[in-house]
């Protein structure tokens, strides 16, 4: 009896429908709203990478010893480097890297002994030309600009 | 002889093309049809074959980790810790108990972030629309823990050769904690949106039965075979990473059919939740990372180490021959050999049940086509 | 490979039923395996599964060795629910030699040999339907053998069907 009434009655639609009305209460909206707000990004998030400078003195902390190069499954790291007849050591000139190929996959962060390559926070890549996904030494330094909307 | 009109009942063949928005990835079945009834399927795969098994022999063994979180991309730090299980069966290492345990916790929260995508999706294609919102936002907070952990939501790259890479950040205990005191009473509203509907029932039951002996016989494993009623998980088979240490119930069903998998799959994701709790009370302190050497070189020989992926089984076959780089991987997908049984399944269905046994064998076509 | 030998009741009666058939049982890393010659497979993954009970068919996979006579190593993976075992049969076929196919003792392996056939080339005899599974249709080579290079691509089909001169 109580089954042919929940029958009639549409009872096991109506306890779903309950649910989905619970959810139109303002607190349960999960919408980001994004150019507006950003989000959120974790600290160890791969993202952009990033060729880092000292902070005293501003030169840049890559030694060109080409262990990133090596360690990428993908082989688009090109590290150019000379050697420096004063101080015996090698030079970073260029540093290319395509950011079309690859997969943010973190090895070559990890294989950077002294922490100059980095891959940072930076989502948003997007690029009007496939040559301009390649990034070279000054891009990979100051960052991607990508357009900020103003309402 | 007879007046054969167009009236009459002859074979419609029709395609049920690569880009669908029910077939979960681009999977192409030719249905034979008569009317509405189905009377043959066939499929036809390949549409996303990336040759990854090629691409394995010319990386070296660490290089070749984050290719394989893109097999199945829904679920990839499952794929993550096949492949390490089985190079550190190579090498004859165990990683140190710290990083089995943080392992565990991670794979079983991304087997709740594949049964969350199978379920949205799954009620998305039979005609519930909403638990699509609700799972997915589940599945943003495992996918903000991973975010966390190792640096990435989907394509993960969580575990190295011989361990972790990355030490827990602070507050990962806290996180994990929140997501399971939030999660299993969403999991009790999904079944009450769910489970008593009487349309899902209808479209549900005997639906695409598939009954123990045919499961064995055409090699499907995972939920599939748990809802045919063999009570077997090769986490209490053959456990490996320490899940001998974890207490949690192996959930089955009767018949075999849509219904019972959405059942089995439900109380899976709450035993899931049971592991993470049991895990988490007791990571020990230590080590995160065995002694591994910088250049993998695993001596000559082969080894087949399969896990118990959400999907099924999922096995890596490595051959080495003493250099860097494998001389052959294998990876047995569980979705390409479960999908030989949509054949079986769909025999004598109507065309609308079709699409549901496609989204109850859960299938991700990066692991079908790899 | 450094293997150790494997001794048990199931390789006594393996080797009272087929003899010389079965060249060695070996065990590697714990996990054990016989290497048996190419006619005697099918036979043998018959008796597995009705007497011995290894009712499922994991994979079946294939291994190129170019330089040797045989090239290809063909691999079957078995595991069996009852005594929660897992073995491997391995067999080498030379290339051009027509193995029998395994589908008349488990059907899961259909989908299977599809794949080593479009893989590799080896065509299995008696198989209900064998073509090419994952690489389109009309596609010539077969991409996992060692002699294929990683950026080949078979250019007459890329022409004709995409339309483009492929940059590789």
């Amino acid at each position: 009896m109580r089954k042919l009434l929940r029958r009639i009655f549409l009872i096991d639609l109506i306890e779903g429908l309950a649910v989905t009305f619970r959810y139109q209460h303002p607190k349960y909206i999960t919408t980001e709203q994004y150019p507006a707000e950003r989000p959120k990004i974790a600290e160890r998030y791969r993202g952009a990478p990033r060729l880092n400078n000292h902070p005293e003195t501003g030169e840049t902390l890559c030694i060109a010893c080409n262990l990133c190069a090596l360690a990428c499954p993908e082989n688009l790291i090109v590290v150019g480097s000379e050697r420096n007849e004063q101080t015996r050591r090698k030079e970073l000139t260029t540093f290319t890297y395509d950011t079309s190929r690859c997969m943010f996959c973190g090895l070559c962060e990890d294989a950077c002994p002294v922490d100059a390559l980095e891959l940072t926070q930076d989502f948003e890549l997007a690029s009007y030309s496939r040559e301009g996904a390649i990034w070279d030494r000054q891009m990979l330094e100051e960052g991607p600009r990508p357009a900020r909307y103003k309402y | 002889m007879a007046d054969s009109t167009f009236l009459d009942s002859t074979e419609l063949v029709l395609n049920m093309g690569p880009q669908h928005p029910s077939t979960h990835g681009v999977l192409r079945v030719i249905l034979k049809l008569d009317g509405e009834k189905v009377l043959g399927t066939e499929c036809v795969i390949g549409y996303l074959h990336r040759g990854v098994e090629k691409i394995g022999e010319n990386r070296t063994y660490q290089m070749f980790a984050p290719y394989v979180d893109r097999t199945d991309y829904v679920a990839a730090v499952s794929n993550g810790l096949g492949y390490c299980l089985a190079v550190e069966k190579l090498l004859n290492v165990e990683a140190p108990p710290r990083a089995q345990v943080v392992r565990v916790i991670l794979t079983e929260l991304n087997r709740i972030a594949s049964h969350l995508v199978w379920l949205g999706t799954h009620c998305l294609d039979i005609g519930a629309i909403t638990p699509l919102f609700y799972t997915f936002r589940e599945r943003e907070m495992i996918m903000n823990i991973y975010e966390k952990y190792c640096g990435a939501r989907l394509t993960t790259h969580a575990f190295r050769i011989g361990g972790l890479q990355y030490e827990l950040y602070d507050g990962f205990e806290q996180d994990c904690r929140e997501f399971c005191d939030w999660f299993l009473p969403r999991v009790d509203e999904y079944e009450q949106l769910l489970t008593g509907n009487r349309i899902l029932v209808a479209r549900m039951t005997n639906v695409g039965v598939l009954n123990a002996a045919d499961c064995k016989a055409y090699g499907v494993t995972g939920p599939m075979l748990r809802a045919a009623g063999v009570k077997w998980d090769l986490r209490k088979a053959q456990p490996y990473s320490g899940y001998e240490q974890y207490d949690f119930e192996i959930p089955t069903g009767v018949n075999g059919d849509t219904y019972d998998r959405y059942l089995v799959r439900m109380e899976e994701m709450r035993q899931s939740v049971r592991i993470i709790r049991q895990a988490l009370d007791r990571i020990p302190d230590g080590p995160i990372m065995a002694k591994v050497p910088k250049v993998i070189k695993p001596p000559v020989g082969e080894v087949y180490v399969s896990i118990e992926a959400p999907k099924g089984e999922l096995g890596y076959f490595i051959v080495s021959d003493g250099s860097t780089q494998p001389y052959r991987v294998r990876i047995r997908p569980p979705s390409f050999v479960n999908l030989q049984a949509l054949d079986k399944m769909a025999r004598g269905a109507l065309v609308a049940d079709v699409v549901a046994i496609i989204g109850t064998i859960d299938i991700v076509l990066g692991e079908v086509d790899r | 490979m450094a293997t150790t030998s494997w001794e048990s009741e199931l390789t006594q009666s393996l080797s009272a039923q087929f003899g010389d058939k079965i060249v060695e049982f070996c065990s590697y890393l714990g996990q054990n395996f016989l290497i048996a010659r190419p006619e005697a497979v099918i036979p043998i993954l018959d008796w597995l599964k009705t007497e011995a009970g290894f009712d499922y068919l994991v994979d079946i996979t294939a291994v190129d060795y170019p330089e040797r006579p045989e090239r290809f190593e063909l691999i079957y993976i078995l595991y069996s629910f009852s005594r929660n075992e897992r073995i491997r049969i391995k067999t080498s076929v030379p290339d051009g030699y027509r193995p029998a196919s395994a589908t008349v003792v488990h059907p899961t392996a259909n989908w299977l040999e599809r794949e080593v056939f479009d893989m590799f080339g080896i065509e299995f005899e008696g198989h209900p339907d064998l073509r090419r599974i994952l690489m389109p249709e009309e596609w010539q080579g077969h991409p996992l053998r060692k002699d294929y290079p990683i950026l080949q691509q078979d250019q007459a089909w890329v022409r004709e069907n995409l339309g483009i001169e492929s940059a590789q």
